[in-house]
């Protein structure tokens, strides 16, 4: 029984403390990042360009988002 | 004696092959050449103002009388007339009525002009001289737009590039409601491989319909019905030939067959712009047009005098974007 209330207990702490917080702004940062992804590769789709340089700089778009999520994680 | 009979035996034998190896895997037969035309220039000569400038032209509809073209650096829907010669500008950069943030697609419906205002993420409407008669917002970039029947407009979009199936083609009445989504983007664990086998074109088919042509791998030309409704695939005529690139995928360096730069669909007839090789290595646009019926038969090649990137046919004209960015408009000489 005491285990039980104990489970109880420490899931609704757990719960407030979900509920409480806000987004961690980290979180909202990695959203831009994949914001400026899409629009770096709709420019890059929209180049028209020979398909070498439009895998080149689909690629530069990957590399780029890679450095903007690590970039903030560190 | 012998030799006789090999003098006779081998031109057979060659004859048989050759027969052979007319018919396509699918069955199809293939009758040989086909008939050849040029395209001669028709554009407009003269100066031209700095508004007539394009700057990166992306998409160009033609109505019938003027030739729009989504200029998305400039935020702008350029006019012609249809000698190429210039007549107005429409719209500005901006995110209020009448501006634009990357315009991407332009097509005429109902006599109003219908923008893919790419980063904006809204469909916007205007008259034929820029007044703002309103549109609707979306939830995705939008990227090319077309008027079908009845007052539907098709909007595509591109893949985000996560693993992930997602829709690229909706329909939309002219109030913004979604009639109908569809065309899931494929993957082939390879994100900008899977950039590549996603990228399609659509041509309206003149019937309230229309055609997709996957610019690469895929032979055949899929049909849909006026609510998106799948028709099937029309095996396209194998005298059309893939063009290889071997591009650096993740990996071991890939080919990829590309297969179409650019389409159009103008009177029963589909026409696609053939890549062309670039510098040896690389794919870009080409300068010839294969044209087909509806049951993917090649009918015909034209000649360009340039290469082109995006085109629209009506008749014996071709209104083309050409790799300068410049408008052409050419005909087909008889």
């Amino acid at each position: 029984m005491k285990k039980l209330i104990v489970a109880v207990l420490a899931g609704l702490v757990l719960l407030s403390a979900v509920l409480f917080f806000p987004p961690s702004v980290a979180a909202e940062e990695v959203g831009g990042c994949f914001q400026e992804h899409v629009t770096c590769r709709e420019h890059a789709l929209n180049l028209d360009a020979p398909w070498y340089q439009v895998t080149l700089f689909l690629t530069l778009c990957d590399l780029a988002l890679a450095k903007c999520i690590l970039h903030l994680s560190i | 004696m012998k030799r006789t009979k090999t003098m006779f035996a081998v031109p057979a034998l060659v004859c048989v092959l050759t027969s052979w190896a007319a018919v396509s895997p699918g069955g199809a037969r293939l009758d040989g050449p086909v008939p050849g035309f040029k395209a001669v220039e028709r554009t407009a000569a003269g100066e031209r103002p700095d508004d007539a400038v394009l700057a990166r032209p992306v998409a160009l509809a033609f109505d019938g009388k003027e030739i729009l073209v989504a200029d998305a650096q400039e935020c702008a829907i350029k006019v012609f007339a249809e000698d190429g010669s210039f007549l107005r500008s429409i719209g500005r950069k901006g995110a209020g009525p009448g501006e634009f943030s990357f315009p991407s697609g332009v097509c005429v419906s109902g006599g109003r002009i219908f923008v893919a205002d790419k980063f904006n993420f809204r469909v916007q409407i205007l008259d034929r001289e820029g007044k703002p008669e309103g549109g609707f917002r979306l939830d995705f970039p939008p990227d090319k737009i077309y008027a079908l029947g009845e007052g539907t407009i098709l909007v595509t979009s591109n893949p985000s590039g996560r693993p992930i199936r997602e829709n690229m083609l909706r329909l939309f009445d002219p109030s913004g409601a979604l009639l109908w989504e569809g065309l899931a983007s494929r993957s082939f664990g390879d994100p900008v491989y899977d950039t590549f086998r996603n990228m399609f074109l659509v041509c309206p088919d003149g019937s309230d319909g229309f055609f997709i042509v996957y610019r690469s791998e895929e032979r055949a030309v899929l049909r849909f019905g006026p609510k998106g409704d799948a028709l099937g695939g029309v095996p396209v005529d194998e005298r059309y030939a893939f063009k290889p690139v071997r591009l650096p995928f993740k990996g071991p360096t890939k080919v990829l067959l590309g297969f179409c730069w650019a389409s159009a669909f103008d009177r029963g007839r589909l026409y696609l712009l053939e890549p062309e090789a670039v510098d040896g290595r690389d794919l870009g646009p080409g300068r010839r047009v294969s044209v087909f019926g509806r049951d993917g038969r090649m009918q015909a090649v034209i000649d360009l005098p340039r290469r082109i990137h995006r085109f629209t046919v009506d008749g014996d004209r071709i209104y083309a974007l050409d790799e300068e960015g410049e408008l052409g408009v050419f005909e087909v000489a008889r």
